[in-house]
């Protein structure tokens, strides 16, 4: 299986294969040389829930959070949050941003909060950097603002709602 | 002795409490919010109450719904652990009147320390210094020369409607002082049309330093040593050692002795503490404030000295007198707190959301104060702090290196965590020889994007990518074992790799 990952702002390409007692996986930052990695899978193993990884000799303790094309690992009192596209999902993103990439778009809560104060109205124009609305999560406001001049479409909630991470909170249509 | 004791809070400090009163075999009675009922201290206490929905106001800030509870459920005492009701002085009083013991001070104490204007001026009078500066306005230069000599230097000149630096000098030496001193407040009267100024003393190097008091209602009061509090970030404190390491002996000593004084010139009972701020070049402190309760970073004198504070505070309030004498008080070894919140750790923003896997470290000298488990939705309505983590060291070298070790062993996946920049604190070389200051995260970290250059990217990449692959395998999306052959990778690539993403 072929993957497309990135992390820090670089671009790898990533292809795991695997027979009865190993997990080949083929690692190359964008432009630099392939690294081969064949891991016995008796040293990628799954525990209760975590996964114990020794790598190079190393040991870590890993635990993998995430589905689809996003992953967060922890290990070692840090973490990576890695997007991952294989060729399925990076062909389905290729489609969907398939045609011209506009102001139309939506906002979407980066946390999970309740929705304190709203200052648009459905159909209403906003320039770039007109405060749209505040979040307010963990007795922090946090005002969100239009990245760009738009006009509101629809507005999914109202004020005082909780709202999920991930939640699409306005959708937006190019000005007229 | 108490029978029954509601604890008027949530997260850890309420395991905190319900631990103390498990330990004198006390029952415990919690209360909750509609966002808490999964929350652990609602589990763990011997009774629970529902008070009101999840926003603080309506639950836990709801005096009156906690004392009809009180009532119902006819508890002896209430212990207000920090924050909430803890520093309320009408909450006090309501309780007394319904006959119902506070864990904590006096209502007359909360109100005089809650008001920063009448306890500066109390404080003075008890003879605790504070920083020093002129009594008001100064009129001249040769009346900021006279002033200047007994605030001692270096000096801010600052203007009473100023801000943002605007109208604002700093004079190190008096020959400095006079052109100083009209630029000021030329700056003043253009800016803010008004050249009123005054003089403060300039804190060089500062350090966040307090001192843990306690005293009983038999007036003896006693000291447990100093705390630094500097590493902060959105000035709120996020790691806590004991003893500082920039406060020479001598100083320590002093500091705890006014904190005596001054707690005993109020009539201080139960725990309480004084927090100054050092300067770190000429070692002078002066008084900031008093806490009048529990401080999250207690558990550190408690390392150190060896005593149990909340169990002191649930016995002083039953008039009791104070288990311990000065003398027997001693700080032993070096203890240090870490406050696991759920952020981000470049950013600060609070992460709230569901704890996938928790792992909490173990270990000799490690101790956790945590609310976390596997599974629990982390509310989006209170502090972003879900665990506390401490460990202690005969030396402050070990201290730290045990610490770095736990913070290793510590999971809390699912959400993020402020984890990675513990780790990395405690390799700055600021922190390391002890000379790091409340600007320590603005001035001297650096790049706060480092913390994520610890730990082999690669490490990361190859789980993650197995762990991808297994999910599509699992899902029948892919053929898994079946490898396409190099000429197919070649060409998908090529067709891949124009996308962006």
């Amino acid at each position: 299986m072929n993957f497309q990952a990135k992390l820090k702002g670089k671009e790898y390409f990533i292809s795991v294969t695997e027979d009865l007692r190993t997990w080949n996986v083929t690692l190359q930052e964008k432009g630099k040389a392939t690294e081969v990695h064949e891991i016995l899978k008796e040293n990628f193993k799954r525990m209760d829930q975590a996964i114990s990884f020794l790598f190079e000799n190393s040991s870590y303790m890993i635990d993998v959070v995430g589905q689809g094309t996003q992953y967060t690992v922890y290990t070692r009192g840090s973490y990576r949050e890695i997007p991952l596209f294989n060729d399925e999902s990076l062909l389905h993103e290729s489609l969907k941003g398939g045609g011209s990439v506009g102001a139309a778009g939506s906002l979407k809560a980066g946390m999970p909060g309740k929705i304190s104060d709203v200052f648009v109205k459905v159909g209403q124009k906003v320039d770039a950097g007109q405060p749209l609305l505040i979040m307010e999560a963990m007795k922090m406001e946090n005002e969100m603002k239009a990245s760009h001049a738009c006009v509101v479409k629809e507005i999914r909630f109202k004020k005082g709602d909780s709202v999920e991470s991930g939640a699409v909170l306005i959708s937006f249509e190019d000005p007229k | 002795m108490f029978k029954k004791i509601l604890i008027a809070n949530r997260g850890e400090i309420a395991l905190r409490v319900i631990r103390a009163c498990r330990d004198l075999e006390i029952e415990s009675v919690a209360v909750f919010s509609e966002a808490d009922r999964n929350s652990l201290h609602v589990i763990l206490a011997d009774e629970d109450h529902y008070i009101g929905p999840a926003p603080s106001k309506e639950s836990y800030l709801n005096v009156d719904k906690i004392i009809e509870v009180c009532k119902k459920s006819k508890v002896d005492a209430v212990h207000p652990g920090y924050g909430f009701l803890s520093e309320n002085e009408d909450f006090c009083a309501k309780l007394k009147a319904a006959g119902i013991t506070f864990i904590g001070p006096s209502p007359e104490c909360i109100a005089l320390m809650g008001d920063k204007i009448q306890a500066k001026k109390t404080m003075q009078a008890a003879g605790v210094p504070t920083v020093p500066g002129s009594a008001g306005r100064v009129k001249d230069a040769a009346e900021a020369v006279v002033v200047a000599k007994q605030v001692g230097y270096p000096i801010l000149i600052k203007a009473a409607s100023g801000g943002g630096g605007k109208g604002m000098r700093l004079v190190t030496k008096e020959s400095e002082l006079e052109s100083a001193f009209r630029s000021a407040q030329n700056e003043a009267r253009n800016f803010f049309a008004d050249d009123t100024v005054y003089i403060e003393r300039y804190i060089q190097a500062p350090k966040h330093i307090e001192i843990q008091v306690f005293g009983d209602t038999h007036g003896n009061v006693v000291h447990l040593y100093d705390r630094e509090c500097s590493i902060q970030r959105r000035h709120q404190k996020i790691i806590e050692e004991s003893p500082s390491p920039s406060v020479p002996e001598n100083v320590r000593k002093q500091m705890g002795d006014i904190a005596v004084k001054a707690a005993r010139a109020i009539g201080y009972f139960s725990a309480g503490t004084f927090e100054f701020i050092l300067d770190n070049v000429s070692k002078e402190f002066f008084f900031m404030e008093m806490n009048t309760r529990l401080q999250v970073e207690h558990p550190i004198t408690e390392m150190v000295c060896g005593v149990d504070l909340v169990q002191e505070q649930i016995f002083v309030a039953a008039g009791k007198k104070l288990s311990w004498k000065q003398e027997n008080i001693q700080q032993k070894g070096h203890a240090i707190e870490a406050r696991i919140c759920a952020e981000d750790p470049v950013t600060f923003a609070p992460n709230p959301g569901l704890i996938r896997r928790c792992r909490h470290p173990q270990g000799p000298f490690i101790r956790i104060d945590s609310y976390a488990y596997p599974d629990y939705e982390v509310p989006i309505h209170y502090d972003p702090m879900v665990a506390k983590l401490i460990a202690w060291g005969n030396t402050r070298e070990d201290a730290i290196r045990r610490l770095s070790r736990a913070l290793d062993e510590f999971t809390l996946s699912g959400i993020k965590t402020n984890i990675p920049l513990h780790k990395s604190i405690l390799e700055q070389p600021k922190f390391l020889d002890g000379s790091y200051t409340t600007q320590f995260i603005e001035k001297d970290f650096g790049d706060l994007k480092d913390i994520f250059s610890r730990v082999d990217d690669r490490v990361f990449l190859l789980s993650a990518a197995i762990e991808a692959y297994n999910y599509h395998k699992d899902r029948g999306s892919w053929k898994a074992n079946e490898a396409p052959s190099r000429w197919a990778i070649s060409g998908r690539n090529r067709t891949l790799r124009t996308t962006e993403f």
